[in-house]
C-alpha cells in the first residue's frame, strides 16, 4: 500500500479522536465538487447533465473553504465536473495545502500539462492530482468517449511526475472489463511512477448515458478476486487493503454514506457522494436530519443493493481498520506483504 | 416543448418528478407570475414545505412554498435523456470501418 506515513497518521489520529468523543458518525473524505462543467461526457458519469446556466455556475473560494471547515475532514477530494476548469482552482488548493489538509485533486489530466506550466500549482505533501485512468488506451478512451484522451493523461501524469507532484490514478471497473488487461494496466502505471493507483467498481447513476455496463455485487467479487488475488509486488494501492478485500468478497461491510459528506453548488447533498435526495443547507442539518437507516446494503433501498462504490464503503473499511484488532491485524498484514 | 403537469396530479408527485429531472422547469405561481429555472431542491416535510431553484437567468436560489405553487411545466430539454453513448459508439464503429476500408 501507498499511502504515506503521515497522511496515515493524520487518519488514524482523527479516527481515534473521533472514537474516544463516542462519535458515531463522522466524515472522512470531503468531496467538495466547485464546478459540474467538464471537458468529457463519460459513459458512466451520472454528475454533468444540467442545464448550461447550471454548468456555468461555481463555488467560490470562500464558500468552498467555508465548507470545508464547518465539515472538519482531513482530507478533501475535489472532483467535478473537471476541477481544472475551476477559474479559482490554485488559490483553492493553496488555501487547503495552508490548512494542512490531504488533497486529491480528481482529474482527467487533459489540461494537467497546461496548468502545471502556468505554475498553478505548487508541491506539496498535501496534495495530490488523482488522475482519471479507466485502464489501458483502448478501454480509457472508450471510457471517456473520446480517442486521444489516455496520451493526454500519460504526458500530464509525466508532467506532474517531473515536477515533484505526488500522483496517484482513479480507475472506475464496469462490466466486461478483464482482469488480464486491468493487470497490464496495473504494470504500466506502476512503471509511469505513480504513487498508487484506487480502483472502485463504478455505481449505477441513472442519469448515466450507458446504462448496460454497471457490475453488479456478484460479477464485482469474481473481477476483483481474479485482478487481485495474486498482486505482484510492485503494485502500489493508494486506499486501504481492507476495501479491496471487500471488493474481492472477504469482508462484510455495511456502508458509510455520512463518509464521504458531498457540498456542491446545490449545498450540502443527501445522503452520499452517489444519490441526490435533496440538499440541506449547513453539515450538522445534513448530519442531524437525513434518514441514514434508509441507506446501504442492509436498508434494502434498491438505489443501494449493488453499490460497492469506494465513497460508501472506504469509510467503513478505515474505521475498521483502527477499531478493531482483526481489521487492524489485516491491515498491517496486507500493507508489510502486499498480499490482499 | 411544452411536458406540462399541472396540479391535477398531487402537487407532492409533481414537485418530485420536477426533482428528478435534469432540465429547466416554468413554476407559475398562484399570482401567475412564472419561474423558469432549475429546480434542486424540495422539502415535503420542512413546517413550510418548500422547493428551491436556479433562475435560468442568474442569480441566488430561489425559495418557493408549496402553496405558492400553481403549476409546473417542464419546457427545458432533459439532459439526462441524451445519447452521447450511443452517438460515441456509432462515430467509433464509423471511424473502425473508415479504417479498414482505408487498410483494405
Amino acid at each position: 500500500m501507498s499511502v504515506p506515513l503521515s497522511q496515515m497518521w493524520t487518519v488514524a489520529t482523527y479516527v481515534l479522536k473521533q472514537r474516544l468523543r463516542r462519535n458515531r458518525r463522522y466524515p472522512l473524505v470531503l468531496m467538495l465538487e466547485p464546478l459540474f462543467r467538464c471537458n468529457l461526457a463519460c459513459a458512466g458519469c451520472g454528475k454533468i447533465q444540467y442545464p448550461g446556466h447550471i454548468l456555468r455556475k461555481h463555488l467560490t473560494v470562500e464558500q468552498c473553504l467555508a465548507a470545508v471547515e464547518e465539515c472538519g475532514a482531513p482530507m478533501v477530494s475535489i472532483p467535478g465536473g473537471e476541477p481544472l476548469m475551476y477559474p479559482e482552482i490554485g488559490p483553492l488548493v493553496a488555501e487547503l495545502v495552508k490548512r494542512r489538509k490531504y488533497v486529491y485533486l480528481c482529474t482527467n489530466a487533459i489540461l494537467l500539462k497546461q496548468k502545471l506550466e502556468a505554475g498553478l500549482f505548487t508541491p506539496s505533501k498535501y496534495l495530490s492530482f488523482s488522475v482519471h485512468m479507466d485502464g489501458l488506451r483502448e478501454e480509457h478512451d472508450e471510457a471517456v468517449c473520446r480517442e486521444g484522451v489516455y496520451d493526454q493523461a500519460i504526458e500530464g501524469i509525466r508532467e506532474a511526475l517531473r515536477r515533484g507532484f505526488r500522483v496517484t490514478t482513479n480507475t472506475t471497473l464496469f462490466d466486461g472489463a478483464s482482469a488480464i488487461r486491468m493487470q497490464m494496466f496495473f504494470d504500466e502505471m506502476m512503471e509511469l511512477g505513480v504513487e498508487g493507483m484506487m480502483l472502485s467498481p463504478g455505481y449505477s447513476y441513472s442519469k448515466a448515458p450507458d446504462q448496460e455496463h454497471f457490475l453488479r455485487r456478484q460479477k464485482t467479487h469474481e473481477l476483483f478476486s481474479k485482478m487481485l488475488s495474486n498482486p505482484k509486488k510492485g503494485w502500489k494501492f493508494n486506499q486501504s487493503p481492507l476495501f479491496l478485500q471487500f471488493l474481492m468478497g472477504k469482508w462484510d461491510f455495511e456502508c458509510t454514506p455520512w463518509g464521504n459528506p458531498t457540498y456542491n453548488i446545490f449545498g450540502w447533498q443527501r445522503p452520499c457522494y452517489l444519490l441526490q435526495e435533496g440538499y440541506a443547507t449547513t453539515f450538522k442539518e445534513l448530519m442531524e436530519t437525513t434518514r441514514w437507516e434508509g441507506y446501504g446494503h442492509k436498508s434494502g433501498n434498491e438505489k443501494c443493493k449493488d453499490c460497492m462504490v469506494h465513497c460508501g464503503y472506504e469509510p467503513t473499511a478505515v474505521h475498521h481498520a483502527f477499531t478493531s484488532w482483526k481489521g487492524f491485524k489485516a491491515t498491517v498484514e496486507a500493507t508489510l506483504t502486499g498480499r490482499l | 416543448m411544452s411536458d406540462e403537469r399541472t396540479l391535477e396530479a398531487s402537487l407532492a408527485e409533481v414537485v418530485e418528478h420536477a426533482f428528478d429531472y435534469r432540465g429547466d422547469v416554468t413554476v407559475v405561481r398562484r399570482d401567475g407570475a412564472e419561474l423558469v429555472g432549475y429546480l434542486f431542491n424540495r422539502d415535503a416535510d420542512a413546517a413550510t414545505p418548500f422547493v428551491q431553484l436556479f433562475a435560468a437567468s442568474g442569480g441566488d436560489p430561489v425559495t418557493i412554498p408549496y402553496a405558492d405553487i400553481r403549476a409546473i411545466r417542464f419546457t427545458g430539454r432533459d439532459t439526462a435523456a441524451g445519447n452521447s453513448y450511443a452517438a460515441w459508439l456509432r462515430s467509433r464503429e464509423a471511424a473502425r470501418a473508415a479504417g479498414s476500408a482505408r487498410g483494405a
